[in-house]
């Protein structure tokens, strides 16, 4: 009896002890808070000795090792890293519990916004002399201030939209290898001559896709005098017009209905086709245009023998223009990171944002850890093929040292040259850097299923324009009043909530 | 009686071995009990509150919105996927918990009966709910495991389409692309019915086979009547266990509301469909108590009756012996004042 009492005891007091370190948490933000009594440093930085704590979506291995670089600059400063699994769960978490972190790279905005997670960086951002030497479209689209004046955010992780071709089809199908700064039309055209099925083997299909090529031509149609897009669905700051959308979304439905796109991996097309449900038609040998995101390169056809071994000559092509302009917007995707609300470093944390993101000492660290491809992930990835960044920064050293780490030899330098010429005007997909976007789409867009009816050929994209501009000019509407509003960060003028309310009260009769 | 009814049962002072057990006792539900505390009043009462509230989470602290009953309205005309998910739910879990449950109690009865590795088979049916749980049950689902590959699923809806309306032949013909998965959920059942069944006293069995009765008959007679009350538990587990695990959508549409950054959703939002959905999965329960509940049988029925009978006849005898003492006291009245007489009028004197 006495061994069953001490036994019961001690499972209880286990018990006892577990709950109560599930209960327990962290002070929120800095973990060495000295209540803003500082001693700054002739740079403006802390003397004192303080955490930071950074979460991100990268690599863990290369954030660590550049957090590494980072304290080995600043050695008072500490940084903890967390690799984010999902934004709004882990940061809703880690704000009810008081664990939030100082600084946070995150790929949907509109989470962010709504819940005020990040603070006004306006002030650091104008008075940095490296942020004047960003990709132009930052500053001119307004990309992280969300059509207000208060920079909330900054891109910290860039990739841009890409086309790769490959050219051991193209030579197959004895068709001419396009030009580099080629247009919408192009494409199109090479995609139809590529789809060839002469009924002796394995069909050839003129595209594969990861991005739909109607997300591609709503920043492709971008023409300057036409209408300055600086977003997704048409939008240019204020409002949307889906009928830029609708061109693209109709394009790409007639070209899967007419046999020119290839399967997807594990569907039964795919097996029909390939005789493999797995395929992946990126390594098939048949398709000659991919529509890929640009990580396709660095995680498989940028890995040593892969191109090879499934018979392939790749090389990367700017997403094309409507109108045959050489220097002209792609769509990319951008992480957007920030400074937390409850940081009681801001300062120290902006630098670790922009070391982490677009600083070049921040890429110079980068560099040195990408080119010794010794160094690997948990993986057993070399760090360069890990889902590495594109420099936001145009400082000619950063830029030398990226473009060597890609194909130096003679048939390739050329493409890669003018394929990294062409990317410089960067427009985030809307979940960066448009209020309401992701509402838009829950809420409308992807509950009517409008991609598969269309693609089904069982409605027109056309159908849709009118309806679609107004919905997204309403969540816009919506979402800026209620994020930036006096129920929010309250930035808004007297005549810009008018305006916003004044689309609500529209869309509501 | 009343007298003894009154009185207070005398307290019984425990000794020093009682209590000791007593607090034993208590040492052993006391983890329960914490945990129906931690987990399960305290964040009842707190998303009761809070599914009346637009809650944001910031950095700097909760910022709670009263909204009424805004949440539900949202819930009901701007979330289509919500109800629509809802019915889904309630077909399937009608549908499920009685093929789960004849399928545990098959299984039980055969791994009941003289076999072979009896341990090792009961392993196996057991198994399942070890591994299959979570992330694991998660992959299996998404590469296609627990569905049974030689079944063409299209042709059974096809022929149920024949006679079923189409939306109904749909949802069996579901069950049938789930069916292996479906038989994973049977382990812990089986475990119960197994118990269940190992306690049906021999005896029976044996009257009933000298009696001719055939092992049909003694599954009917014997058998189903004596395990009944399981059967309702075992519904109630697999409604219950149907209604929590990962691959159920409803569970994963509340989560992703309670996180979810967006302005109208979050723990407010998420709360009042967790209320709705628990509301729904009480009536689901109700309706199998009120379809498995145990009614009286004819021996209990009888026993009950006998015993209304008998408190009847106490009752009588006690009214005639108060007639009786009433009596006694009215014949020792007329005595005193001699005026009393026998029926045929000559008195006692």
């Amino acid at each position: 009896m006495k061994k069953k009492v001490i036994s019961s005891v001690l499972i209880l007091a286990t018990m006892i002890m577990s709950l109560t370190g599930c209960g327990s948490s962290g002070n929120g933000g800095s973990a060495d808070t000295n209540g803003g009594a500082d001693t700054v440093g002739e740079d403006g930085v802390t003397t004192e000795d303080i955490t930071l704590t950074y979460w991100h979506y990268e690599d863990e291995t290369t954030i660590n090792l550049l957090a590494e670089k980072f304290m080995e600059k600043y050695p008072n400063i500490t940084v903890e890293t967390k690799l984010i699994s999902d934004m709004s769960t882990d940061l809703s978490a880690a704000a009810a519990a008081g664990t939030f972190p100082d600084v946070f790279s995150g790929t949907d905005s509109d989470t962010a916004l709504a819940n005020m997670y990040w603070r006004d960086i306006t002030e650091y951002v104008e008075n940095d002399p490296e942020t004047a030497n960003l990709m132009a479209t930052i500053e001119e689209y307004g990309i992280g201030k969300f059509d207000t004046d208060v920079r909330y955010a900054m891109p910290t992780w860039y990739q841009p939209s890409a086309v790769f071709i490959d050219r051991n089809v193209i030579e197959k199908l004895n068709l001419e290898m396009p030009r580099t700064d080629w247009t919408w039309e192009e494409m199109i055209q090479l995609i139809k001559d590529a789809t060839v099925d002469d009924r002796t083997g394995m069909k050839y299909f003129g595209l594969g896709y990861y991005n739909r090529l109607d997300s591609l031509y709503g920043i492709a149609a971008c023409s300057p005098e036409e209408r300055a897009i600086k977003g997704e669905f048409g939008f240019n700051g204020e409002d949307f017009d889906l009928s830029y959308w609708a061109i693209g979304e109709q394009q790409f439905a007639d070209l899967k209905l007419g046999g020119y796109v290839a399967p997807q991996q594990n569907t039964q097309e795919m097996e029909d086709w390939s005789g493999d449900w797995s395929t992946w038609f990126g390594a098939s040998g048949h398709v000659a245009v991919f529509s890929e995101g640009f990580w396709s390169y660095q995680n498989l056809w940028g890995v040593d023998g892969y191109q090879e071994t499934y018979g392939l000559d790749i090389v990367p092509y700017v997403t094309p223009n409507v109108v045959d302009e050489k220097e002209h917007n792609i769509i990319a995707n951008m992480y957007m990171g920030g400074v937390s609300t409850s940081c009681q470093h801001p300062y120290e944390a902006y630098l670790l944002l922009k070391f982490m993101g677009w600083g070049v000492d921040g890429w110079k660290a980068r560099l040195e850890i990408y080119n010794d491809e010794s160094i690997t992930n948990a993986s057993g990835v070399a760090l360069k093929h890990s889902n590495m960044p594109v420099p936001i920064t145009l400082d000619e050293e950063v830029w030398e040292g990226y473009k060597a780490l890609f194909p130096q030899d003679e048939d390739h330098k050329a493409y890669w040259d003018d394929y990294f010429d062409s990317i410089t005007r960067p427009v985030p997909y809307g979940w960066y850097s448009i209020a309401g976007y992701w509402n838009f789409c829950d809420q409308y867009f992807n509950n009517l299923a409008i991609h598969d009816k269309v693609d089904q050929g069982v409605a027109k994209a056309a159908d849709y324009t009118e309806e679609a501009t107004e919905q997204a000019n309403y969540y816009h509407a919506e979402a800026m009043i209620s994020y930036f509003g006096p129920g929010g960060y309250n930035v808004l003028s007297d005549d810009d909530l008018a305006k916003y309310q004044a689309v609500v009260d529209s869309f509501a009769q | 009686m009343s007298k003894e009814k009154k009185q207070k049962k005398p307290k019984i002072k425990l000794g020093r071995l009682e209590k000791r057990e007593a607090r034993v006792g208590y040492l052993f539900v006391a983890p329960w009990i914490i945990g129906v505390l931690l987990f399960l009043l305290i964040p009842l009462g707190q998303s009761f509150y809070y599914m009346w509230f637009n809650i944001r989470i910031t950095p700097l602290g909760t910022n709670f919105n009263y909204v009424g009953t805004q949440n539900f309205t949202q819930i009901w005309l701007e979330n289509p996927e919500f109800p629509q998910q809802l019915v889904t739910y309630i077909w399937q879990t009608v549908v499920e918990v009685p093929i789960i449950t004849v399928f545990a109690l098959i299984i039980a009865m055969m791994l009941n009966s003289k076999i072979k590795a009896k341990g090792f088979f009961r392993l196996i049916f057991f198994l399942p709910v070890i591994i299959v749980s979570g992330p694991v049950m998660n992959m299996l689902v998404s590469q296609g495991a627990s569905s049974i590959p030689a079944l063409n699923t299209q042709s059974v809806i096809a022929a149920l389409d024949t006679f079923l309306p189409y939306s109904v032949a749909e949802s069996i013909g579901e069950l049938f692309s789930n069916m292996i998965m479906i038989l994973w959920y049977s382990g812990v059942q089986i475990l119960i019915f197994l118990s269940a069944l190992q306690k049906v006293d021999p005896a029976l069995y044996e009257a009933a086979k000298i009696d001719g009765g055939s092992g049909w008959e003694c599954f009917w007679k014997i058998t189903l009547p004596t395990i009944k009350p399981m059967i309702l538990l075992n519904a109630v587990y697999t409604v219950i266990f149907l209604s929590s695990n990962e691959q159920n959508e409803l569970i994963n549409m509340i989560v992703s509301a309670m996180f979810s950054g967006t302005k109208e959703k979050g723990y407010g939002y998420a709360s009042a469909m967790a209320w709705m959905y628990s509301v729904v999965i009480t009536l689901i329960v109700l309706l199998f108590f009120l379809l498995l509940g145990s009614k009286k049988d004819v021996y209990d029925r009888m026993v009950k009756k006998r015993i209304r009978e008998q408190k009847k006849e106490a009752r009588l005898v006690k009214r005639i012996e108060r007639r009786g003492r009433r009596n006694v006291k009215k014949i020792e009245r007329a005595r005193k004042k001699r005026n009393y007489r026998t029926y045929d009028g000559s008195g006692d004197d």
